[in-house]
């Protein structure tokens, strides 16, 4: 049984009209005790979709299906009522951008106090202490507990919000795009610092992204999101080697390498329309492989052994190197 | 303190903004063309010894510009001259009718501020349903209501069980304390409600737009994902963070409800500033509405400096 | 109400916003609330300006008694002077839709120019504006407008421009935090750099995207006009020889239309003026919203995501 385990997650949006936007589609995944896996892919994809579907922090415009185990129980079925318990204390998540995930108007301190005044880990001066560690042990001094987030720069914005998640020792952490907006060497630190976390704390990691350098440096495995649905799914160097999905394979190369070897060379194209049902493969208009049957029929994700699955017909077609 | 230079400059700027406006009242009345505005000393019933003294006081035989430096310094001693109506100071006038207003005014007020703001945050809270659709178009047929209209609607709704007119019954003689109380809480009633709704219905959209806009934010995601309960991120977080547009539209307003008072005053013949204004008008008793219109006028900078300094202490990101 | 509602963010030196082209006509045929105004206001103008060949019967025909009963024949009665009221409406709407649009005009000309001239130019000329603009923002203007209106004499001239004079200090404001940010854009920088005029530039690039959010002000503006005509008006400082809605309310007050129980005299006129004004509010709140990228997703709310059964699409493996 696994620390985490999404089937089939599916998130719609409502639009104009009656519409409807189709984000997620049969999103799956599961997560051990102190792995790291990486969510990846462009921004739209859904994947910042998928995690705000873990924790149920959904607007009303959303409706949502499938099942979320935690521990093997389902969190999904019961609603609000059963996936707010478990936020913060077995799943804690950091924003991108901490300018605005902090209240501008509250003390950096008072946000960390809160969240363990509310999870009764504890109250008024030792709650105080406590926070003290927590920025202590991301690196901030303990006495800027009393400032507010717009004295900090981005980088201690952001190792301030990695406190706060840690407060209640949850056993996942979610880090959405946690350093974009930042400088490089802050980019450096944080990881860094995540990577020490977890390491220390036995925190599973979940990191959604759209960096692949971000990703191969901390994650053991990856699940690549296209139009919603995951393409491809294992470890990071089988991706990055022995790619099994031509997404896959361009999102590599796509990615600036600072050996100056190659010339980045970046997917032409746009991604679907997802409030419109799709024939075939979503990336079929993109791709440099597709074939007849790829503007028919949609690919579904099948193993691949060795802990690997992609969604792509090229797959099926025996000694064919995609 | 923090910025103190900020708070400084900002009661510098508004003491100009008086000084500017002192300079244009004294423009508007003693430039404009004609000799019964620049003829201050034309107080009726008075001897020709009378006129005299106010004509040297008031140096209104010397040039323009020993005028406007004798003006300065009349206002400056709190004199601000001699109604033409019932020949007294002005300044006393002035302040027998702002102790009038200010009750109704008040009152009008806090309802408005109590009524909108519970409106709006529930306006915002139930977004997309027919509660909010229900609250915003109230809100918006009671600001689109004249306000003196409303106020003749209430006297045709309530004829006979509220008085219409006055602040109190001349009638009554001797009476009791508790008897002179309720006499003048009827008579503030109406007024004081006409003033409320129109507000009200101002405040609601301000509160619930503000609140819409806070519910936006990014912490208050994250509020939600560390495992708050609604009501518990509304206090804490939203309405913490609203308050600082809510408050500082409201004191904007304030400066500015001088408007629905004339109207209301003068609706309920109410002795306070807005119909001293009215009747002023009226009488041609220019230097009654020379001293008002300036009052009205520092009272809008006041409003606004205090709407400055509140935003400033709310809001920790101001630093300078 | 003398001040012309905006966002909360209008305390800040309004946020920029973006505009697209036809997006006022897309928002009045998307938004209910648009429509609405839209319609309400078209029916208003339509009636007013026919009314020469609508009104059932003449302007100035005593058709019966001081404060006639409403009838068959006179659905909403007659005023102090024996005159129809339907007709009166008709013909008053007329006078206060034409002060409210003269003075908006008149406000929009001077806040325009002001709000393109400051954000435009920058520096000295922005402070200097930016100044001038605050002292007018400060004075009180109802009683300023009952002050000038006296001195000056009743006529509708006079009114239009008192009203107007006042007016345009939100216009400003907000038009010139849009071209500001307008003029910072890419394509307006290559107009400049190839050798365009300023005149040009502002006329083909920063007007067209300004004209939007001038519209929906210029709509709120109209609102609040109308609503200062019917304030003058009903302290006795309008044209006495026309007849405005304002007039009409304040001609009811004065011949005691409310002791003699002739609500009729008095309820009409106010309502017309209340759908105005109300038909202006929503079609200029509709159009600034639609212009405005920060209202977005509630994160919180009193209804919740919704639950659905499994669908069943999902990943064979996992």
């Amino acid at each position: 049984m696994s620390l985490l385990t999404a089937e089939d997650l599916n998130v719609w949006f409502d639009l104009d009209g009656g519409r409807e936007l189709h984000a997620v589609q049969g999103v799956g995944f599961s997560l051990e005790p102190g792995e790291r896996l990486g969510l990846v892919g462009e921004s739209g994809c859904g994947k910042t979709t998928t995690v705000l579907g873990l924790l149920g922090l959904l607007p009303p415009s959303a409706s949502i299906s499938g099942r979320v185990l935690l521990n093997g129980v389902d969190i999904v079925a019961g609603g609000e009522e059963t996936m707010r318990p478990h936020r913060w204390v077995d799943l804690a998540i950091v924003f991108q951008g901490a300018m605005n995930a902090l209240n501008p108007v509250k003390t950096v301190g008072s946000q960390i106090v809160e969240v363990l005044e509310l999870h009764e880990r504890a109250r008024g001066r030792d709650a105080r202490a406590r926070t003290g560690e927590l920025l202590e042990s991301v690196g901030i001094p303990a006495n800027r507990a009393e400032r507010f987030p717009h004295e900090f720069s981005g980088g201690m914005r952001q190792r301030a919000a990695i406190a706060m998640a840690l407060a209640c020792s949850p056993s996942i952490l979610i880090a959405d795009e946690p350093t974009t907006a930042l400088d490089v060497m802050v980019q450096a630190q944080i990881l860094e610092l995540l990577d020490s976390l977890c390491r220390d704390f036995g925190l599973a990691l979940l990191l959604v992204t759209h960096d692949l350098p971000v990703v191969a440096e901390l994650c053991d495995r990856a699940a690549v999101m296209y139009a919603g649905e995951i393409v491809e799914h294992g470890p990071m160097d089988a991706l990055y080697h022995e790619p099994r999905h031509p997404y896959t394979r361009l999102l590599f190369a796509a990615t600036p390498d600072l050996h100056g070897e190659g010339v980045p060379a970046s997917i032409p194209g746009t991604p679907p329309r997802l409030d419109q049902p799709l024939v075939g493969c979503p990336f079929h208009t993109r791709c440099d492989r597709a074939f007849a049957r790829c503007t028919e029929e949609r690919p579904v994700l099948k193993e691949l052994g060795d802990d690997r699955s992609a969604a792509c017909h090229l797959n099926d077609v025996v000694a064919e190197v995609v | 303190m923090r910025g103190a230079d900020y708070i400084v400059k900002r009661i510098v700027f508004a003491l100009l903004t008086v000084f500017v406006a002192i300079t244009i009242n004294f423009a508007l009345f003693r430039l404009a063309p004609g000799s019964a505005v620049t003829n201050l000393a034309r107080v009726p019933h008075a001897t020709p010894e009378t006129r005299l003294a106010i004509k040297r006081q008031f140096g209104l035989d010397k040039s323009k510009w020993q005028q406007y430096w004798i003006y300065l310094g009349q206002l400056f001693r709190g004199n601000l001259g001699v109604s033409f109506a019932n020949s007294q100071p002005v300044s006393s006038n002035l302040r027998t009718a702002l102790i009038n207003t200010l009750p109704m005014v008040l009152i009008g007020t806090v309802f408005a501020i109590v009524l909108g703001t519970l409106t709006g945050v529930i306006a915002a809270w139930r977004r997309g349903t027919k509660t909010e659709g229900a609250s915003v178009t109230t809100a918006l047929a009671f600001y689109s209501m004249p306000t003196h209209w409303l106020g003749l609607m209430l006297v045709i709704l309530f004829a006979g069980v509220l008085p219409t007119g006055g602040m109190s019954n001349e009638f009554l003689l001797n009476p009791s304390f508790s008897t002179h109380v309720k006499d003048l809480a009827e008579h503030i009633a109406l007024p004081s409600l006409t003033l409320g709704l129109v507000l009200y219905g101002e405040y609601t959209l301000i509160v619930r737009s503000a609140m819409l806009e806070t519910l936006g934010e990014d912490y208050i995601l994250t509020a939600r994902a560390k495992g708050f309960r609604a009501g518990a991120i509304l206090r804490r977080h939203a309405l913490r963070n609203a308050m600082l547009p809510i408050a500082t539209l409201i004191a904007l307003s304030l400066g500015y409800i001088v408007a629905g008072a004339i109207l209301v005053e003068t609706v309920f013949s109410w002795p306070g500033i807005g119909r001293a204004v009215y009747d002023a008008v009226l009488q041609r008793d220019y230097p009654m509405l020379q001293g008002a219109f300036l009052l009205l006028t520092v009272s809008v900078v006041f409003f606004n400096l205090v709407a400055d300094l509140l935003y400033f202490k709310l809001d920790p990101r101001i630093t300078t | 109400m003398s001040v012309v509602l905006q966002e909360p963010a209008a305390l800040d030196d309004a946020v920029p916003v973006r505009s697209r082209r036809g997006i006022v006509w897309e928002t009045v045929k998307r938004r209910p609330s648009a429509l609405v105004g839209a319609g309400l206001l078209a029916l208003v103008i339509v009636g007013a300006v026919l009314a020469p060949v609508l009104a059932p019967y003449d302007l100035h025909e005593q058709v019966g008694p001081v404060f006639g009963r409403p009838s068959w024949s006179h659905p909403l009665g007659l005023d102090d002077g024996g005159i129809d009221m339907v007709t009166l409406l008709m013909w008053g709407a007329r006078i206060s839709l034409v002060v409210g649009f003269a003075a908006t005009f008149v406000s929009m000309v001077i806040g325009g120019a002001i709000g393109v001239t400051a954000g435009y130019f920058g520096g000295k000329v922005d402070t200097i504006l930016m100044r001038i603009t605050d002292y007018f923002l400060v004075i009180p203007d109802v009683p300023l407008m009952i002050i000038v209106a006296a001195i000056w004499g009743p006529s509708l001239f006079h009114i239009v421009i008192v009203i107007g004079i006042l007016l345009w200090t939100s216009t400003a404001r907000v038009i010139r935090a849009q071209v500001k940010s307008v003029r910072e854009r890419v394509y307006v920088k290559r107009a400049r750099s190839l050798g365009a005029s300023h005149m040009r530039v502002v006329l083909r690039h920063v007007l067209p995207q300004v004209a939007p959010l001038l519209i929906a002000n210029t709509v709120l503006t109209i609102a609040v006009a109308i609503f200062d005509e019917t304030a003058l008006a009903f302290l006795g400082l309008s044209d006495p020889s026309r007849i405005s809605l304002g007039k009409m309310i304040e001609n009811a007050f004065q011949r005691a239309a409310i002791s003699t129980g002739a609500w009729w005299a008095i309820v009409p006129p106010g309502v017309l003026v209340a759908v105005i004004i109300l038909a202006c509010s929503l079609l200029g709140g509709a159009i600034e919203d639609a212009l405005n990228p920060r209202l977005r997703v509630a994160h919180l709310s009193a209804r919740t995501f919704r639950l659905r059964p499994l669908v069943g699409r999902g990943p064979e493996a996992l």
